[in-house]
């Protein structure tokens, strides 16, 4: 039997929220992530931008090629900027809308970190998205927290590969207690789809860490973006699993055991890592998938 | 109903009788007791309004941002060091012309701490194109936040009121508090003319490049500029309503004064006793109370200034290795003028050192005393 | 379909002053204006081309096409879907060879597709005299088909739907030649050849049994009285061992002259213990047919079992019946008694050298290892080769078959106006069912471009499939596929195409039948062919590779909202070209590699 996406056709072809003409490159995994969210959160939703790629190839004035109110805010804020959107909106009577917040890997692990804790704090009700290209793409390559060790930018240059392993924004966001913590990929649409619909009727703060491989920010073939994103849940280095009220829950099971290295071995941006990068990739994922499996089987 | 209250409940008492329905701020002394205030009116439902406790001052006004795009009337209060860290967003706001309304008590900043009375705060913010009102009582401010919310709503604009550390915000004085039906009368629901609408949806505050960003700047100026019209007429109505009379500039003993003291806050109090007690030795002194900053009201001020032969701009702040800021504003405004007067700036009452009104009366003197004409400032006070 | 396209609702805007700007900076347009299409070097376009199974299957049997009808239930035409490019389900469904399923891209995930079963469903859904509903008009030639065994009966089928007038002669009292007489009823049971006669019968084809050609009546005849003669005559003469005595006991025959005699009902006695010497299908055949008559039976094999060139499962199911094998043995002599019957077979033991032309490792004797073999009955098996003498001088022969030229055609003297054809097993192709219908097929095809006068070779050029030699009958009548989409003929999607991650495990429906201990006792057919539920089941593992299935992957993963439904009740998608950026990932997503990446500036037509 065919494993076919399951997505009713009639989501797909309904009324597009998102309008072709986008200024981003061929391939963008951060576009297609925003096709699958709006499918799952419909009309009735509020895009804040801070400063990433998605804030700049979104249009530019008197442009935009999406369907929804946009609202863009400075880098830092795009959290606490969702959250005063929904305030007013609740103040004027709105019922039944979704303010998410779309960030990039630099608007959620560094600078924008402080404002998305505080609104996680809170328990703000929006939904906060982090498309994770793991770089700051927008502004041509650099190094982030988010940047995986081994990772080839322009600040972490041959010679001076980045060492530090990437920061767990998924265990920092769990540690604010929010309602909602899920992890999506381009790769797997209909369970991406399935969580942009849930998060509509949680109340609360969601935070949902998206995959979003960049062709040249990851020195890949274009056409291979959602292939490789496929392969980094298969290789477990991006699972894809859900918290809900802290019951820990892996979505996607992958079916076979697949080492790290088959995964680095597609990115051109992994070429100058070492054996040893990548045996501490291996370890931190396996400790990591050790965890989950832990955790999931508590509930 | 006449009370006796501090600054920052004249704040608190204005912000609920102007039905603001979000408020986001994060205390710093000395404007805490407004968070305070407002948090306890929101939770017993005084005012029924959102109040987002923000982490930081960034966060606050960039909460406003969003809330103010969403279509609701929003304000804060910040001062000093908090005004400072809201920078960015500052700019922000202006350029996406929302109608926030933020108090600010005028502190010092730091490197080095000082918590008391200190105006480069919000002067150094002068640049962000926020419409900047100063206020000299507790009166004064609460009436200011009032109009702010009218002037605001009428030019898309912020707007920022500031006052003094201190001097108002913990110093109680007689302040009448208006009805809230007649404020309502006054001043009505906020109705913006563009907000998120999911039958139209739109994108606010996009990508502008070469082709467009000067004329939106353009525009922001422009929309500033005619503030100068609208204030004066909101004014007008208020003191219609409420019987207060508040302008861009106030003047004090002014019509035949040889000498003008200009000065923002609560120096003024202290320079009328002090022009009091020299009209009566016979010297021909006047105040021009300088009340907006932002936009710049080169008319008013010419025309006021014009009369005198000296102009005294008396600051409470310094910018290091230029001197006082108004008076830089006074001195570039008086330019155009034929005939010029002579411009004396004088520093006084950094961070927080009192001013007394014999302070003002030997910086009178001290201008009687010479012609000349000079940028840099007499550092009145210092310990030298 | 009238559907306005988006970038006709692109809108471009041009403020001149600063009080036309929007207040609070709000946008008022898309960015439809913005055509990104202007970005690609490269562009997909929709093409569905030829699965592995196809590609393998030596009539180019368009096995996907079918099994996606089955799928939508709708079995009639299926059938008839089946038969465009190989007429007989009913018999290649329970005989073939499979090629087709060892060549399946399922097996690389877990089995393949039961393609052979599902065929056997699909053909036992229709009654083969059934109206065949592609007859056409008479073409005014006629075909005389000599031999009735699956090469005749193929070129017979299609040469009737390219309107000729079609007779099929046949030496013997029954239809069917290998068919009838060599494949033993539990595997072909007789009533479904005959029926399937029927059928040709119903579609006008003359059937004229017990008229040999060469006896009967003269080939010379037949060149006079018909416009093509196609000869599919077969390979029924048995080889010999060329051992002294082969022809001297009652006991020693071929396996071939076994299955005959039992085809035709007559009575056999071949004793207890029976020796069948041979590696091929008629050497299990004969086995198995021994077994059923009573015997013990052991195969012996001068190669080993990874050689033997039956089938593996027919070998297997010999096995389960007690057929004995010896394999890396070659008979030496043969020792007779006086009687005539057997005292022993005396054997060689073999080992294995160096492969020889066929590729396979070629036998050779062990010094020193003889061993005797009692043996009732002894079946030799060791190769067919055709019987020509009924050709005279007509037509040149070499090595024992018929030479041909790459359209069939024999070269030939001859004094009647006759156009001569040949195929099957009679023409140096493999001897098996399926090769000899494809052969058919081509045959009919060459002859049909013999009476345009086309070229024959340019026309195989257009009409092959995949890596050939199959070629499209479809093709050549112009008649549509199953999915209204662009093909392509030539490219072939192997397992290196397929992305695998689209499609679960679920193993084969299960080839239900008796058990070896029934049913080596009967001569009925013994496995029972899928019911519905099953065949669904079945037809749904099929991954549908090359062929476009509208599983909405390219729809979903693509980054700028450039795949479009078609719609309207048409099939499959359109690219939006004014903005498609030609990224590529559609056609990496597709999980049977139902697309293509061509060249931005190749014009491809409408639309992709």
């Amino acid at each position: 039997m065919q494993r076919t996406i399951q997505i009713p056709r009639s989501i797909m072809t309904d009324e597009e929220l998102l309008q072709p003409g986008m200024a981003s490159c061929q391939g963008c995994g951060a576009s297609l992530a925003m096709k699958l969210a709006l499918k799952g959160l419909g009309k009735r939703t509020v895009v804040v931008f801070p400063a990433c790629c998605w804030a700049v190839f979104v249009g530019s004035y008197p442009y935009s090629s999406l369907q929804v109110p946009v609202i863009h805010c400075p880098f830092e804020t795009a959290a606490v900027v969702a959250s005063g959107v929904y305030a007013g909106l609740e103040c004027r009577g709105e019922k039944d809308v979704v303010v998410m917040a779309w960030a990039g890997d630099g608007g959620t692990f560094d600078i924008g970190i402080q404002s998305l804790s505080g609104v996680a704090e809170r328990n703000e009700n929006i939904v906060f998205v982090c498309y994770d290209n793991e770089a700051y793409m927008n502004t041509g390559i650099q190094r982030s927290s988010a940047t995986p060790v081994g990772a080839w930018t322009t600040t972490t240059p041959a010679g001076s590969i980045k060492k530090e392993p990437k920061k767990d924004i998924e265990k920092i966001m769990l540690g604010h207690h929010i309602p909602y913590m899920a992890t999506a990929s381009i790769a797997y649409p209909d369970d991406m789809y399935g969580k942009f619909k849930k998060v509509r009727n949680i109340v609360g703060t969601k935070f949902i860490h998206v995959l979003s491989p960049c062709p040249p920010g990851w020195r890949i073939d274009p056409a291979k973006t959602v292939q490789i994103a496929r392969k980094a849940t298969q290789c477990k280095v991006f699972p894809i699993y859900e918290v809900e009220n802290g019951k820990h829950q892996i979505n996607i099971h992958p079916e076979s055991d697949i080492g790290v290295k088959e995964y680095v071995q597609t990115q051109g941006r992994f070429r100058h890592m070492s054996e040893e990068m990548v045996s501490a990739l291996q370890e931190s994922v396996d400790r990591k998938w050790e965890d989950l499996l832990k955790k999931g089987n508590e509930t | 109903m006449k009370q006796v209250i501090k600054g920052n409940h004249a704040v608190s008492q204005a912000v609920k009788l102007s039905r603001v329905e979000v408020i986001s701020a994060f205390p710093i002394t000395p404007q805490t007791s407004i968070v305070e205030e407002l948090s306890e009116m929101c939770a017993n439902g005084d005012l029924d309004a959102k109040f987002i406790k923000v982490e930081s001052e960034h966060s606050a006004m960039a909460a406003l941002v969003g809330a103010s795009t969403a279509g609701v009337r929003t304000f804060t209060a910040t001062s000093g060091n908090g005004l400072l860290l809201m920078h960015e967003v500052l700019h922000w706001a202006a350029g996406a012309r929302l109608p926030i309304v933020l108090a600010n008590v005028n502190r010092a900043v730091s490197g080095v701490w000082n918590i008391w009375a200190d105006q480069t705060d919000s002067l150094s913010q002068r640049d962000t194109g926020w419409i900047q009102i100063y206020c000299e009582s507790n009166q004064e401010v609460l009436d200011s936040v009032i109009v702010a919310f009218k002037l605001a709503e009428k030019v898309s604009l912020p707007v920022m009121i500031s006052y003094d550390a201190f001097f108002l915000s913990h110093t109680s004085e007689i302040v009448d508090v208006p009805d809230i039906e007649r404020v309502d009368k006054f001043l009505p629901h906020y109705t913006p003319e563009v907000k998120p609408d999911f039958s139209d949806p739109r994108m606010f505050g996009g990508f502008v490049d070469t082709d467009y960003f000067y004329e939106h700047r353009y525009a922001m100026h422009k929309a500033s500029l005619d503030a100068l019209e609208y204030y004066p007429e909101v004014c007008k109505e208020f003191k219609h309503m409420f019987g207060r009379d508040y302008d861009i500039v106030e003047e004090y003993r002014t019509e035949d004064a040889e000498v003008i003291v200009v000065a923002a806050g609560t120096i003024t109090s202290l320079a009328r006793i002090a022009i009091d007690g020299m009209r009566e030795q016979g010297k021909k002194i006047g105040l021009m109370k300088l009340r907006m900053l932002r936009p710049v009201p080169v008319q008013r001020w010419q025309k006021v200034l014009d009369k005198a032969r000296k102009v005294i701009v008396i600051d409470r702040n310094i910018s290091a290795g230029s001197g006082g800021v108004f008076s830089s504003e006074i001195q570039a405004a008086l330019y155009s003028l034929e005939h010029r007067p002579v411009v004396y700036p004088v520093i006084a009452g950094i961070g927080g050192r009192d001013i007394t009104a014999a302070d003002v009366e030997g910086i009178v003197s001290y201008a009687l005393s010479n012609d000349k004409r000079t940028y840099l400032p007499l550092c009145w006070g210092l310990k030298q | 379909m009238p559907v306005k396209k988006r970038s006709e609702l692109a809108k471009e805007y041009d403020f001149k002053a600063w009080r036309d700007l929007t207040p609070m900076n709000v946008s008022v347009g898309t960015m439809l204006h913005n055509m990104t299409g202007s970005w690609r070097f490269i562009k997909p376009i929709y093409e569905d081309k030829v699965p592995a199974c196809q590609n393998a299957c030596p009539a180019g049997n368009d096995i996907e096409g079918w099994i996606k009808l089955v799928r939508r239930g709708e079995y009639e035409r299926a059938y008839w879907h089946l038969k465009r490019e190989q007429p007989f389900p009913t018999i290649l469904g329970r005989v073939c060879f499979k090629f087709c399923e060892d060549a399946c891209n399922r097996v690389f995930l877990d089995d393949s597709v039961g393609i052979k079963q599902l065929e056997c469903f699909v053909g036992d859904q229709v009654s083969p005299s059934t109206p065949h509903p592609d007859l056409p008009e008479d073409n005014g030639k006629s075909l005389a088909v000599v031999g009735s065994g699956p090469a005749g009966m193929s070129a017979a089928y299609y040469g009737k739907l390219l309107g000729f007038r079609v007779t099929i002669f046949e030496g013997l009292s029954e239809m069917g030649g290998i068919l009838r007489m060599g494949i033993p009823n539990y595997r072909l049971p007789r009533d479904v050849v005959a029926a399937e006669f029927q059928g040709l019968k119903n579609m006008g084809i003359e059937l004229q049994a017990n008229t040999a050609v060469g006896k009967d009546i003269s080939l010379n005849e037949l060149c006079k009285d018909y416009d093509y003669i196609f000869l599919a005559t077969g390979a029924h003469a048995s080889s010999k061992l060329k051992l002294e005595g082969e022809d001297e006991s009652h006991r020693i025959m071929s396996g071939l002259a076994l299955l005959n005699r039992v085809a035709l009902g007559g009575e056999v006695d071949l004793g207890n213990k029976v020796l069948v010497i041979g590696g091929g299908n008629t050497a299990i055949d004969a086995s198995r047919t021994a077994i059923r008559l009573g015997c013990h039976v052991t195969v012996i094999y001068r190669r080993s079992e990874s050689e033997m060139l039956a089938h593996p499962e027919e070998v297997q199911e010999a096995r389960k019946e007690g057929v004995q094998f010896r394999f890396l043995a070659s008979p030496e002599g043969i020792e007779l008694n006086d009687d005539g019957t057997i005292s022993k077979l005396v054997c060689c033991e073999m080992k294995l050298g160096p492969a020889d032309e066929s590729g396979r490792r070629r036998p050779v004797k062990k010094h020193g290892t003889l061993f005797d073999v009692g043996a009732d009955s002894i079946l030799t098996a060791i190769g067919e080769v055709p019987t020509l003498d009924y050709l005279n001088s007509l037509v040149r022969t070499e090595k024992g078959i018929i030479t041909v030229n790459e359209g069939l055609k024999v070269d030939v003297d001859n004094d009647g106006k006759a156009g001569i054809v040949a195929g099957g097993d009679i023409i140096g192709i493999p001897h098996t069912v399926i090769h000899a219908v494809a052969s058919g097929k081509k045959a009919a095809i060459a002859m049909d471009c013999a009476r345009k006068g086309v070229d024959f070779a340019q026309v195989l050029e257009e009409i092959a499939i995949g890596d050939g030699p199959a070629i499209s009958f479809s093709k050549y009548m112009g008649w549509e596929p199953v999915n209204p989409v662009r093909q392509n003929n030539r490219v072939v999607v192997d397992s290196e195409k397929i992305v695998y991650d689209y499609f679960k495990k679920v193993r084969q429906v299960e080839h239900k039948m008796q058990a070896a201990d029934l049913r080596k006792s009967s001569f009925e057919a013994y496995s029972s062919s899928f019911s519905e539920d099953e065949a669904q089941h079945e037809a749904a593992r099929c991954m549908q590779c090359g062929r476009c299935t509208e599983c909405d992957n390219c729809l979903i993963f693509c980054p700028d909202i450039s795949v479009l439904v078609k719609g309207n009740g048409h099939f499959g998608y359109s690219i939006d070209y004014d903005y498609c950026k030609g990224c590529g990932i559609c056609f990496t997503e597709c999980p049977r590699h139902a697309m293509t990446m061509i060249d931005e500036e190749l014009a491809i037509g409408e639309e992709g």
